[in-house]
């Protein structure tokens, strides 16, 4: 490896050089520890929110700057992803480098017979058997097979070599949690460029259409379970997919059970009272404005009610949850799907005749005249609301492209932490009528499991290891 | 069910109070004295201590109708048996009884700052809606026996895997703390003392980075699963929230130490400070953040 790289670096080319930076494992520790900390930053600053939410924050000098290098939306921004890439980059570089070299020479398996080679491991032992070299061959044989050693031998040289090894796979770890790395940013670039997300209000009875997809989605009931303390349970929604008019299928979904259909899914995710639609409001008649004499009387949504002992009629057209008026189209809307200031809007008829209609406010009764030429008053007393089931719609076809990216990694991840390259080189050698044995090895990582080992096979050879 | 009985998972829970206090203390006596029996009796009493946390667990899952995962001090409580459980381990395998001063001195801290918790990160609840995850599979399968409220789901195993790696980290940090210190004591000539009755500082440095090549691959694992949970309960596996955020930065943290350990060689002095570095992050991605930050994990 560094031979390689001194190589690469004596060419000088522009080209090399490149290659050069991007094969630098000083540059992956640099991308780590910048990634690690300036992810911080995301999580300390909202991320995604209004011009003014950072305004009140941070005040205007650091709202520039952090639009300026989009600290608002850190984890899309160029920079974030640049330097992503520049892992990747360096990941991919590396991988070309070291992978096929250590292919060779792990596969080649030209190992080194040469006796005076094991006096240079750091790990090694030398001592004598009282037993002729076959006894301790044979024990070698033995030890190397409950051990799970693979080995080769050579007698060509002086003594008896052999070179044994185990958990070769585990050399390779590394690099299919490099792979994975590739797969699973793979799955996140198809998801963002092919998938789809969207959050849709829905009221029972109603329609939730998704621009990508054929069919539509029908909601038909919808419900909160609760806890005998009183606690939310769960919440759930019965949809229906409809193929051209026609009912397909019916599920219930809830939190943690998605619809899946034709590879969308809908997630139960939200509720709440829904900002411009009641079920039934409560209004009160007051003759001549006198509160004392109040007639109270329901109105359903969208429907017309008389008042009763009066001629008028009460239609319920309309209702927001935080009543404002746009001022540009003076268009009526809320401000919020709180329930901080509730109105209704109301056409009121005498007899056939429509004389008003109003906006009238639950918290200001007496806001003003509802009527224009009488002292009669209407007032918005309570309602009713309508639930909405908020339904997530997300389509991400490279999902399963990062899922199979954690396979990988798990698989790497393993092999690479808990599978040890072990490699053992012994020579055994006649001296008189007893035999003078060498070990040295060498593992990857883990230096106490091949201390181990050396010591089992060193006693095992002694003949003193059953 | 008002007021939930939790007096067995209480009982169990003091008297794991009183044993962890114990257990540190005789460890450390083992250390100072090197007495034979204050380590045998000190391991002993760690034995029960993971008995009565065991039996906390166990007592509280029977108490809340779920796995004792959902607040912050249940999940204290099965980091405290993980911490513990993986110390014994340890113990058995290395024979290190010096580094039960220090790992159990976690331990108890970690009780102690348990017990402390406000009333309303201790008590006993029902779980939320986005927390009701059970695998179908096992429910089916458990239903034919009608054991199906024994069922796990990806709440289970995503808390349960990422916390075997922290204790793993907290393991490793112990121990990066017991590295420095010797290594002081090395440098300074002062052989005798205490610091000779620490192991080798090579020694050390290795089991240290045993913890973290344990820890590592859990809280991978952990991510993941939280991450296939996410995608099954709110439809994207990855949203950038602060727990998500500071989990990968703890992971880009620990692949930069282990980068640096087997490829550019890295022991020693540097790589115990890094386990500290990324054990600090642990406490953040744990602590940090569900007090401070907001988000979908606020709760735990």
């Amino acid at each position: 490896m560094s031979a390689s790289e001194k190589n690469k670096k004596s060419k000088k080319g522009i080209g090399s050089r490149i290659w050069y930076f991007f094969n630098s494992l000083k540059l992956t520790l640099f991308t780590l520890f910048s990634l690690a900390s300036t992810s911080i930053i995301g999580t300390v600053v909202q991320q995604n929110e209004e011009r003014r939410v950072y305004l009140m924050e941070y005040g205007e000098k650091w709202t520039d700057i952090i639009y300026q290098f989009k600290l608002n939306d850190m984890y899309h921004s160029e920079w974030f992803a640049a330097l992503l890439g520049l892992l990747i980059l360096n990941i991919l570089v590396c991988t070309i480098e070291r992978f096929p070299p250590k292919w060779r020479v792990v596969l080649a398996n030209k190992p080194n017979f040469n006796p005076s080679f094991i006096d240079k491991l750091s790990t090694r032992k030398v001592f004598t058997v009282e037993d002729d070299a076959e006894t301790v061959k044979e024990r070698l044989r033995k030890i190397f097979k409950k051990k799970r050693y693979k080995f080769v031998s050579d007698e060509s040289g002086e003594g008896y070599a052999v070179y044994g090894w185990r958990g070769r796979i585990g050399r390779f770890g590394s690099d299919f949690v490099h792979i994975s790395l590739f797969v699973i940013i793979a799955g996140a670039i198809v998801g963002s460029v092919y998938g789809y997300k969207d959050f849709k209000v829905v009221t029972v009875g109603g329609g939730v259409s998704v621009k990508e997809a054929d069919f539509t989605l029908r909601l038909d009931k919808f419900w909160i379970d609760y806890y005998e303390t009183g606690q939310i349970r769960q919440y759930n929604s019965i949809l229906t997919v409809l193929e051209e008019g026609k009912e397909v299928l019916s599920k219930q979904i809830w939190v943690n059970e998605p619809l899946l259909y034709k590879g969308i899914r809908f997630y139960q995710s939200s509720w709440g009272k829904h900002w411009r639609k009641i079920k039934t409001a409560r209004m009160a008649f007051w003759p001549d404005g006198k509160e004392e004499n109040e007639v109270v009387f329901m109105v359903g949504w969208e429907e017309k009610t008389k008042v009763p002992g009066t001629d008028y009629t009460v239609h319920l057209t309309g209702y927001v949850a935080d009543f404002a008026v746009d001022e540009k189209s003076k268009s009526i809307f809320s401000k919020s799907i709180e329930p901080e200031n509730p109105a209704i809007n109301v056409t009121i008829y005498r007899g056939e005749k429509k004389i008003s209609s109003r906006w009238i406010f639950q918290k200001y009764p007496d806001f003003y005249k509802v009527l224009p030429d009488s002292n009669d008053n209407f007032v918005f007393k309570a309602y009713r609301s309508v639930l909405f089931s908020g339904i997530s719609v997300n389509k991400d076809p490279g999902t399963n492209w990062v899922w199979l990216g954690c396979s990988i990694m798990g698989l790497g991840v393993y092999m690479a932490f808990f599978i040890f390259y072990r490699r053992v080189w012994i020579n055994i050698r006649s001296v008189g009528n007893s035999t003078e044995v060498k070990i040295g090895a060498m593992i990857n990582k883990n230096q106490l499991a091949i201390e181990k080992d050396l010591e089992d096979i060193a006693k095992a050879l002694a003949g003193s290891g059953k | 069910m008002d007021g939930p009985k939790v007096v067995m998972s209480l009982m169990f829970f003091t008297m794991a109070f009183a044993f962890y206090a114990i257990t540190a203390v005789l460890y450390i006596g083992h250390w100072i004295f090197k007495k034979k029996w204050l380590g045998q009796t000190a391991t002993a009493m760690a034995v029960i201590a993971a008995f009565a946390m065991t039996m906390m667990l166990i007592s509280r899952a029977g108490e809340s109708g779920h796995a004792p995962f959902s607040n912050l001090y249940e999940s204290m409580a099965l980091f405290i048996w993980a911490l513990t459980i993986g110390y014994l381990i340890m113990e058995v395998k290395y024979k290190l009884k010096v580094i039960g001063a220090f790992v159990m001195s976690i331990a108890f801290l970690a009780m102690l700052a348990a017990s402390m918790l406000p009333y309303r990160f201790k008590a006993v609840g029902p779980l939320n809606p986005a927390l009701q995850n059970k695998w179908k599979w096992m429910v089916d399968l458990f239903e034919k026996f009608g054991l199906e409220r024994y069922a796990i789901g990806w709440l289970d195993f995503h808390v349960f895997t990422t916390f075997i790696g922290y204790a793993a980290f907290a393991i490793a940090f112990g121990i990066s703390i017991m590295y420095l210190i010797k290594v002081r004591g090395e440098k300074s000539g002062k052989e005798g003392g205490l610091m000779s009755k620490l192991p080798s500082s090579k020694m050390l440095d290795e089991i240290s980075y045993r913890g973290i090549a344990w820890g590592f691959p859990f809280l991978g694992i952990g991510i993941v699963s939280g991450a296939v949970w996410a995608n099954a309960a709110w439809g994207t596996y990855w949203s950038w929230d602060p727990k998500e955020t500071w989990s990968l930065i703890t992971w880009f943290v620990y692949a930069a130490y282990l980068h640096a350990r087997v490829t550019r060689g890295w022991r020693g002095t540097k790589c115990a400070w890094v386990s500290i570095l990324g054990f600090l992050a642990i406490l953040f991605l744990y602590w940090g953040v569900s007090f401070i930050l907001p988000g979908l994990h606020a709760y735990a």
